[in-house]
């Protein structure tokens, strides 16, 4: 028999979740400081690398800037859309596939785009990647809605069929593919034409790219939408009770559509930041972002607030990580996705040991 | 001499709510008990108790005389107890044989080993059944899934079996086949405590029956001693006084009619069956009935929220069939449902009572944005009307006390100024001050000319309270009557379904005098 329980706290202070988490990256980065220690590296020097992303004493600091945009961009887009669809309880994990899936049909007009304008180029690109993903979106939520499927089934599906069609992309040599070199024997993927690669405001030697701007403007319409739009309020209500949205009058599926669309486009505007931005497409192109999207927006409990400030710190995670890991010729970025990984983990043991409490069976049953 | 079961002093209590007040109740080896008593009257509670799932407060349980403690299901089968639930605990991708061989501890590691079918077959040609073991659950039928569950307890050697409610799914002659084999366990030897509401079959079936009324314990009379009028007013008592008012308006025209109504509950079965009714502006009606009588069914049915089979809903002139829920609310139909976990439907739990209150119209305001403004505005007229205790407006609902969610969902329904409203179990868990706040509510309702239906359960409530009380019993209607000119005890016969005066004494029931339905429509 079972003598403990877990229960949920009561209160759920702020306080006490802060120092939950800031011991859980403790942990975590002591467990990292002692295999940097077996590897010869001192902790200390490795950390102060990371945390600084390799703006300290670098000539070229705007780089890291720059490079940790490109990170960030995509990975707040990405879960914006995602705490979307989950606050209606709709488990979209598909963000990966509908990344993609932004990211081919982006790159088909971006590859066939010389001797456009830049604007007109790149404002296709991210319409064109909005209707395609936002089609793949709508069609799951269509069939959850009419035969009630299971969404986190086909979302996940998503992910790897789009995975392979982007492979099959990469490494098929053809007259007709134009994602590849031509001048190349292996198959390898091309790069834009100027006419789709993201411009920007230089600022100095640094540029900010306008996807940062879009992606800042989307964070604050987001936060109004779910806020305090009529459809926010919908999305709410469906998510706390399907039944009462019902109830109330609402028409519960074409809300799911809706919302679902807004979500996996957002992710395909993403993508077709991104590819933009690189100027290329490749198979790694989300950078894991449908992933590390679903624990950034439960991390933050779906705030829209919280969500900008997580997208941040693990962006600087993801970026210090790497800038610091080509310092050392010991390591690899292996080891900064081990790094990741840890912190990840750790925080997120944190966020449960903050919530829920272990009691015993008896004083659970009274309680 | 020594009991198979015996329960003395047993208390349970959820929060500030009684279940069970000092219970004593015995039974015997070898015979059938009847456990008989009203809706929330702590059956289904004392009988968790001797399964397992509840731990009584106080008082103690024997067991062939020997005091025991029962801390999980698993101690309960241990000690030869087993109960059918009300509703099934199946595996439904699992054939009936896999359903029982789950359960079974020591019979070695094999799923299907063949001394396993060789010990379920012999169990169930001992008792009589009749199933099929290689079939999955998903393709049974409800009695099927019934004797599967009754044959699983045996062969776990259960010696004592709880029935909680098992006739309510069953047709006539599935009861008789029921009954038969439930007399063949006790000829074995084994002890059986079935709950039931349906009187004759407490007369039918048992050789003693125990009564239990608001969790306490009232009696227990040998069955052949006994008759069902005597029963029943064992099980509802004498009437008490209360002191709700019931204002007696001038009432106008029939607001709702309703017309043969057929309903099909979830399982398809049918839980409303050719209903007739009509409500008046400025009346209250009733509705009693046992639970799971087609409350819930016909509730939803004129809310928009369940398909009708058949029949005829005219609201002021104007069918309501087909329409969608939202159309039914600009109509001036409103409904504070509330079901068994009372946050279910008509409030979203973890929002504010401030976004509760517009849930109904938030669409009504200009532009993109929803009006918080005045939703807030609202919301603290009805925290200040009602008296919700709260800290603010914002507020989740869900940490309020059920009181105070009711009041929140009452408040809600009446603003919208419904001119008929429906309300199913609005004081349900709530304590007497708080009832006695929502029945004012409604009286003032009613003074304002609104027609209101009230599904009850307390029968003493709906006697002060309603102007008729329309009695229904498994979906059929047995009669409704004027609150003046009935006791009771004629309420308790008609829900079991003993006494039916529809159309009695010459009256035609549930057809209002000055109808708005038109002949062709009667016909149609």
């Amino acid at each position: 028999m079972k003598k403990y329980h877990l229960v949920r706290r009561a209160d759920a202070k702020l306080s006490r979740t802060l120092i939950f988490y800031a011991v859980g990256i403790l942990v975590s980065l002591t467990i990292g400081a002692i295999v940097l220690g077996v590897l010869g590296i001192n902790p200390f020097d490795y950390y102060g690398k990371m945390f600084t992303i390799g703006l300290v004493g670098n000539r070229y600091g705007y780089k890291s800037i720059e490079g940790l945009l490109k990170i960030f961009v995509p990975l707040l887009i990405t879960s914006l859309a995602l705490s979307l669809s989950f606050k209606m309880r709709f488990w979209n994990i598909g963000g990966e596939g509908e990344f993609l899936i932004g990211a081919i049909t982006a790159s088909i007009i971006a590859f066939n785009s010389s001797g456009m304008p830049n604007f007109v180029t790149v404002l296709l690109m991210c319409l064109a990647a909005m209707i395609s993903s936002g089609i793949i979106g709508i069609a799951i939520a269509a069939l959850k809605v009419r035969f009630n499927t299971n969404e986190t089934l086909m979302t996940l599906m998503i992910n790897y069929i789009m995975l392979y069609v982007i492979r099959y992309i990469g490494e098929t040599k053809a007259d007709w593919n134009f994602f590849l070199r031509e001048d190349s024997e292996r198959p390898k993927f091309g790069t834009f034409p100027d006419s789709a690669v993201m411009t920007g405001i230089p600022m100095g030697q640094f540029k900010l790219l306008w996807s940062v701007i879009i992606a800042l403007a989307l964070t604050a319409i987001v936060y109004v939408y779910l806020k305090y739009t009529k459809q926010g309020y919908e999305i709410s209500v469906v998510g706390d009770s399907s039944a009462t949205a019902k109830y109330a009058g609402m028409s519960v599926g074409k809300i799911v559509l809706r919302t679902m669309f807004i979500s996996s486009a957002m992710i395909g505007l993403a993508a077709a930041l991104t590819v933009s931005a690189s100027g290329t497409i490749s198979d790694t192109v989300t950078n894991n972002v449908g992933w590390t999207g679903i624990i950034v927006a439960w991390l933050s409990k779906l705030s829209v607030p919280a969500v900008f400030v997580t997208s941040i710190l693990i962006s600087i995670l993801q970026y210090g990580c790497q800038a610091a890991a080509t310092q050392y010729p010991a390591i690899d970025s292996n080891y900064a996705d081990l790094l990741q990984g840890l912190i990840l983990f750790s925080v997120l043991v944190a966020d449960f040991a903050a919530n829920f409490k272990i009691v015993k069976k008896e004083e659970a049953k009274n309680a | 001499m020594e009991y198979a079961i015996e329960l003395k002093g047993i208390t349970k209590s959820f929060g500030p709510v009684a279940a069970n007040k000092n219970i004593n109740l015995s039974l015997e080896k070898g015979e059938i008990l009847a456990l008989l008593g009203e809706n929330g009257s702590g059956k289904t509670t004392l009988m968790n108790m001797l399964s397992g799932i509840y731990m009584p407060d106080s008082g103690s349980i024997f067991i062939d005389g020997k005091k025991v403690s029962i801390n999980s299901p698993e101690d309960s089968g241990k000690l030869g107890i087993g109960m059918v639930h009300q509703h099934f605990k199946l595996v439904e991708r699992f054939t009936a044989l896999e359903n029982i061989r789950i359960g079974m501890r020591d019979a070695g590691r094999f799923m299907h080993g063949a001394d396993v079918r060789k010990k379920i077959e012999d169990t169930a040609a001992k008792f009589g059944f009749d199933i099929d073991l290689d079939k999955t659950v998903a393709n049974m039928a409800v009695s099927e899934k019934q004797t599967l569950e009754i044959l699983k307890v045996l062969c776990y050697g259960a010696k004592i079996i709880i029935l909680d409610e098992p006739t309510a799914v069953l047709t006539v002659q599935e009861i008789d086949r029921l009954f038969d084999v439930l007399r063949k366990m006790k000829e074995e030897g084994h002890s059986i405590i079935i709950i039931t509401h349906k009187l004759n079959e407490v007369m039918a079936i048992s050789d003693r029956v125990a009564v239990l009324r608001h969790g306490e314990y009232i009696d227990t009379v040998v069955t052949k001693e006994t008759n069902e009028k005597a029963l029943t007013e064992l099980m509802v008592g004498r009437k008490i006084e209360l002191n709700i008012d019931r204002p007696v308006m001038e009432k106008t025209h029939p607001l709702l009619e309703i017309r043969d109504l057929t309903i099909k509950n979830d399982e398809g079965a049918v839980a409303i069956d050719h209903i007739n009714f009509y409500i008046r502006g400025g009346e209250m009606l009733g509705v009693a009935g046992i639970a799971g009588s087609g409350q819930k069914e016909l509730c939803e049915a004129i809310a928009g929220l369940r398909k009708i089979e058949d029949g005829q809903m005219i609201h002021e002139g104007e069918s309501i069939v087909g329409m969608s829920p939202k159309k039914i609310l600009e109509h001036g139909i409103s409904m504070s449902f509330i079901p068994e976990d009372r946050l279910g439907m008509g409030l979203a739990p973890s929002l504010s009572i401030t976004d509760n209150m517009i849930l109904k119209n938030y669409n009504e305001s200009k532009g993109i944005f929803v009006d918080r403004k005045s939703a807030r505005v609202e919301a603290q007229k009805v925290i200040d009307r009602l008296e919700v205790v709260t800290p603010s407006t914002e507020t989740p609902v869900r940490r309020l006390s059920g009181g105070n969610v009711q009041k929140v969902l009452l408040g809600r329904e009446i603003k919208s100024g419904p001119n008929v409203l429906i309300t199913a179990y609005p004081v349900r868990g709530l304590d007497i001050n708080s009832s006695y706040t929502i029945y004012n509510i409604l009286n003032e309702q009613k003074k304002k000319g609104v027609g209101i239906l009230f599904v009850g359960e307390d029968l003493d409530v709906m006697l002060a309270l309603c102007d008729k009380i329309m009695v229904i019993c498994h979906g059929k209607l047995q009669g409704v009557v004027n609150s003046n000119h009935t006791t009771k005890e004629e309420i308790g016969l008609m829900m079991t379904g003993t006494i039916n005066i529809v159309n009695k004494e010459g009256k035609t029931d549930g057809i209002a005098k000055d109808s708005a339905f038109t002949d062709e429509e009667v016909k149609a």
